[in-house]
């Protein structure tokens, strides 16, 4: 358990902070490449390890040659360990209409075939394992063949990429499911578990509930987060998900502390 | 229906709110139908707030002292009445979301303090209009030869302040929000198939070229009528395709 990596998310207007936070720290995740004129960036490349987690293409295409150089080239800038993505369709395929928002895909024996498909034709090309991130679900479609945890089952068996679980997102899904999100964990392949990401969640006036916000997670999610270590052994980090400029200093730093606290 | 078209049918309805309205079988594909409604706005209101976000970052910076953020609009009354017929992503609903949030920005303090508010939400609203529409692939602006058609969206926009040299300074962390020469400029704004927009002051000869830019003129034809070499078009072309203002029409 003590090998565990905890980290967050390199916010650049909390750049100043995180340069001199480097025994806080032990990883940051690269939502975004970062930025020519960062002045922060060459003594984070330096001092962090660095985990490539930006978005790279919805697996239910294939991957064009250029989003695979892209994915290659910053794999290779940050030196990641792995490589994420996620279990997202979120564009129509003639890219007329784009959510420009995470959006997970149908349930169905025909897209578990195409993650399976391109997923494994994606970690063909890269030097580093791929890990894939659960998505939420706000409503249930009716087309959908089996439960998300059966079809993620299913897709890491084959594919043999690991898991990265995205606790706010079961606890979210859990919710809207009016179920315990102790038990809808359970039914997930906890085993493939490489990485796992702990997140604030708020009221959303629209969602007429609670959804991921940039804010510091709930006594409830760091408990959550303690349940769900004990199941997954293979863990190698936790991850405060939280990449928003809004995100203020002392919640990273809280959360990363508090995230320790339950590794140590 | 393959999944995967069922599924794009899905991401449109909650994309796009007149099809999403008007589309009987998606009561039959989520029984939760107040959920998807739900969901769409949560979406909308989100990508609106990134778009802004992003493409009023200037007006932001004088946020200081007008105390209007733009994108604090995405939670008004005024957008809650633009989410029966917005398309996420489409023109239309850019020019319609840009202009609330510049509306948002003229309703601060300080104005006069800003001379070139005006010119600066135009200059805004424009790049947030181009930067709208669908994404094509990368790989459809290689073509290299042909006629010169003109990008929809391709726009260009006269300004009363030359504000290009302001753009930066707003970034800093100045105190007297900066100064702008008053001088009427033209601004050139383009977008790639990749979606990376790009701003360029605008020649005469860049206006006349993108107005005879109809696939129907070839580069002698070009020249003459600017009072150019061919080589000279022949590299203004190239420079405006590089940044997406044309394209070379392969006549398919």
């Amino acid at each position: 358990m003590s090998q565990i990596m905890v980290g967050g998310f390199y916010n650049p207007h909390l750049g100043a902070e995180l340069v001199g936070a480097a025994g806080t720290f032990d990883h940051l995740a690269m939502a975004d490449p970062p930025s020519s004129t960062d002045p922060y960036w060459p003594v984070i490349k330096e001092r962090y390890t660095l985990l490539l987690h930006d978005y790279l293409g919805q697996l239910s295409e294939p991957l064009a040659p250029e989003a695979v150089k892209r994915a290659r080239d910053l794999a290779a800038l940050y030196d990641t360990p792995w490589v994420a993505e996620h279990f997202q369709c979120l564009h129509t395929q003639d890219g007329s209409y784009n959510l420009n928002y995470v959006f997970p895909p149908l349930y169905t024996q025909e897209f578990l075939d195409r993650f399976t498909a391109n997923a494994l034709a994606l970690a063909e090309k890269l030097d580093q394992p791929l890990v894939m991130e659960n998505i939420p679900g706000f409503f249930h479609v009716e087309v959908d063949q089996m439960p998300e945890s059966e079809w993620l089952t299913r897709f890491f068996d084959t594919t043999g990429s690991g898991f990265l679980l995205d606790l706010p997102h079961i606890w979210i899904e859990a919710h809207y499911q009016d179920r315990s999100p102790e038990e809808f964990l359970e039914a997930f392949p906890l085993e493939h578990v490489v990485e796992i990401h702990v997140a604030g969640v708020e009221e959303d006036a629209d969602l007429g509930g609670p959804w991921i916000s940039p804010a510091p997670p709930p006594e409830e999610m760091f408990a959550f987060a303690e349940h769900a270590l004990g199941l997954c052994p293979e863990t190698r980090a936790i991850t405060f998900d939280a990449f928003s400029p809004t995100l203020k200093a002392e919640v990273m730093f809280g959360t990363i502390d508090r995230i320790r606290r339950l590794v140590a | 229906m393959s999944d995967r078209d069922l599924h794009d049918h899905i991401i449109r309805a909650l994309a796009d709110a007149p099809y999403r309205t008007a589309s009987e079988s998606l009561a039959d594909l989520v029984h939760e139908g107040g959920r998807v409604d739900r969901f769409a706005t949560f979406l909308a209101r989100h990508f609106y707030y990134e778009r802004l976000h992003h493409l009023f970052k200037y007006a932001r910076a004088l946020a200081r002292i007008t105390d209007r953020r733009p994108e604090e609009v995405v939670r008004s009354s005024a957008f809650d009445a633009l989410l029966p017929n917005l398309v996420l992503g489409s023109r239309d609903s850019a020019v319609q979301v840009g202009r609330l949030a510049s509306a948002h920005v003229r309703s601060g303090r300080h104005l006069d303090d800003i001379p070139y508010l005006d010119d600066l939400l135009l200059y805004e609203e424009a790049r947030m209009m181009v930067e709208s529409g669908p994404r094509g692939h990368p790989s459809d602006d290689d073509v290299d030869v042909g006629p010169a058609v003109a990008q929809e969206g391709t726009t260009i926009i006269e300004l009363a302040h030359d504000i290009v040299p302001l753009l930066p300074k707003l970034l800093t962390d100045w105190v007297e929000p900066p100064t702008a020469e008053r001088e009427p400029i033209k601004l050139l704004i383009a977008r790639t198939r990749a979606g990376r927009v790009t701003t360029v002051r605008a020649t005469s000869s860049m206006e006349r070229l993108l107005e005879l830019a109809d696939g129907s003129h070839a580069v002698d034809v070009l020249a003459r009528d600017i009072g150019a070499t061919g080589s000279t078009v022949e590299q203004a072309l190239t420079g405006l395709k590089e940044i997406g203002a044309i394209r070379f029409s392969t006549g398919s």
